[in-house]
């Protein structure tokens, strides 16, 4: 489909889930694969800066440990804490070039390792503040135009409005609670995986494919899930288990990039 | 940025040197009033520490009452604020809203803050002012690291030493690994999240180690943990 329909769709569809009372993770990690779906690239991530002034990854298009762990990488170093400090966009950055790489070097190793080969970094702007950084990644050296450069400036604005319009008690809420907030639905869900790994003898990134699969089946948001998960108010067994899984570093290596 | 005064309190949170501690987290905060409340064992919060009478009498009504703004930052995990109480509708909190006006307590505004890790509720932090109106951009700062700095606290048992190790700190509370070991250890031991994550974190302390390593190699299936067979509680839970 041409881009300037599926951008209207997409739009569209986003403007709509914000004004539902719509789940932070499920909403952050749909527009992270609509990012890759629309700026033609591999991966993207939301990171979210904590209250100790470090970044933490708050959704991905997918959950695969390999990605996961790029963006953990970056709570200290590498381009979104970059972007995140200078509040400027950093794009088209070639992971193969040791220059470029060279201050956050065990960061590019481990892109590269994943077999990327170009990142973009841009960042989550609220009023005169940075508040994190959406981070793209590509396999394929394909540079971002300028056009693609605001489209992605957009898709970051939108995370973080949805980040500020979370459901809360109460209207008046705090803009650096919100944050805070987004980041702590977060762990619910690192938690909940890893429940369902123990029990399903899986790693923890088929647990959360198959909680995710349920949760849409039936129509349940990822988040109240995973609470009922680890309330135990939820028959676990009613989920389907992931089939058996080889959790094996290799088997890991091979499953990503997709 | 958190204030130079708050970071001052925090070094000294992280020493346990807690003595007057509640009086200077009240001046760091440039509030009126202050009051912690924990839950224990799961159970609702109970009243912990508190800086004024005023804030201490509001913390003990809306946990006797079971309303308020405390309870309800507690279950839902997020900060309730209330600018202006006595202009509060009474509908909000019908109870609370009797009982203090019957007490005349010259609080105006209350700002409450969870103190949690995810799924797992550690309490409440509750700011009171004599005067109305909205918390500064730099006290909410100040108040979300010191409830971040609380909750590592009392999730590590209130062992000064968990939090002074190099790698056990919070931030370190903050990585993803840790959270799906702490869940794995959990079904391993059946038990609480809030105590798989002690367990966690007095292993990487004995072991000298930062806590996301040691938290890894449970991912990765190099560690389990099984539960203590001289311990009271029966392990039944080790396969989930």
């Amino acid at each position: 489909m041409a881009r300037p329909l599926r951008l209207m769709e997409i739009f569209v569809e986003l403007a709509d889930s914000l004004i539902d009372d719509f789940d932070v993770i499920d909403f952050l990690q749909r527009l992270s694969t609509r990012c890759v779906e629309l700026l033609d690239i591999s991966a993207a991530g939301i990171l979210l800066v904590d209250q100790h002034g470090e970044l933490q990854a708050v959704a991905a298009s997918d959950e695969h440990t390999r990605l996961l762990e790029l963006f953990a990488l970056q709570h200290s170093e590498g381009p979104c804490v970059d972007c995140y400090h200078s509040g400027e966009a950093r794009v088209n950055i070639d992971l193969t070039d040791l220059d470029t790489t060279e201050p956050w070097a065990r960061f590019a190793v481990r892109a590269r390792q994943a077999g990327f080969r170009t990142t973009h970094a841009v960042p989550l702007r609220l009023r005169d503040r940075v508040v994190g950084a959406l981070n793209l990644f590509h396999t394929a050296d394909v540079p971002l135009s300028d056009e693609d450069v605001a489209l992605a400036q957009a898709m970051a604005d939108i995370a973080t409005i949805a980040i500020l319009q979370q459901r809360t008690l109460d209207r008046s809420s705090l803009e650096n609670s919100q944050l805070q907030n987004a980041l702590n639905t977060r762990i619910v869900i690192e938690q909940a995986k890893g429940i369902l790994a123990e029990r399903w003898n899986a790693g923890v990134d088929s647990a959360f494919s198959s909680l995710r699969a349920y949760a849409r089946a039936h129509q349940l948001r990822i988040t109240d899930l995973a609470y009922a998960v680890i309330d135990g108010r939820l028959d676990t067994t009613l989920i389907p288990a992931p089939s058996a899984v080889d959790t094996s570093p290799a088997a890991r290596r091979r499953r990503l990039p997709r | 940025m958190i204030s130079d005064t708050l970071a001052a309190v925090l070094t000294r949170l992280y020493l346990g040197a807690h003595e007057g501690l509640a009086a200077a987290c009240t001046k760091a905060l440039q509030v009126d009033g202050l009051a912690l409340s924990l839950v224990v064992d799961g159970w609702e919060p109970e009243p912990l520490w508190h800086f004024g009478t005023a804030s201490a009498l509001l913390e003990e009504l809306q946990f006797t009452l079971g309303e308020g703004p405390a309870p309800d930052c507690v279950r839902a995990g997020v900060a309730v604020t209330v600018p202006d109480f006595p202009a509060t509708p009474s509908v909000r909190w019908p109870a609370l809203s009797t009982a203090a006006a019957e007490l005349h307590l010259p609080v105006r505004a209350l700002f409450c803050f969870p103190l949690r890790l995810g799924a797992v509720r550690v309490g409440v932090l509750t700011m009171t002012t004599d005067t109305p109106g909205p918390l500064t951009a730099t006290q909410t700062s100040d108040a979300l690291a010191l409830t971040a700095a609380l909750t590592a606290w009392y999730l590590g048992g209130h062992e000064a030493d968990l939090l002074g190790a190099p790698g056990t700190g919070p931030a370190e509370l903050n990585r993803a690994e840790t959270h799906q070991a702490t869940g794995m250890v959990s079904v391993q031991l059946g038990v609480p999240l809030a105590e798989a994550l002690l367990r966690l974190r007095a292993r990487a302390y004995s072991q000298n180690r930062p806590l996301h390593e040691v938290a890894g190699e449970v991912t990765a299936r190099r560690l389990r943990f099984f539960p203590d067979p001289d311990a009271p509680s029966a392990p039944d839970n080790r396969e989930g």
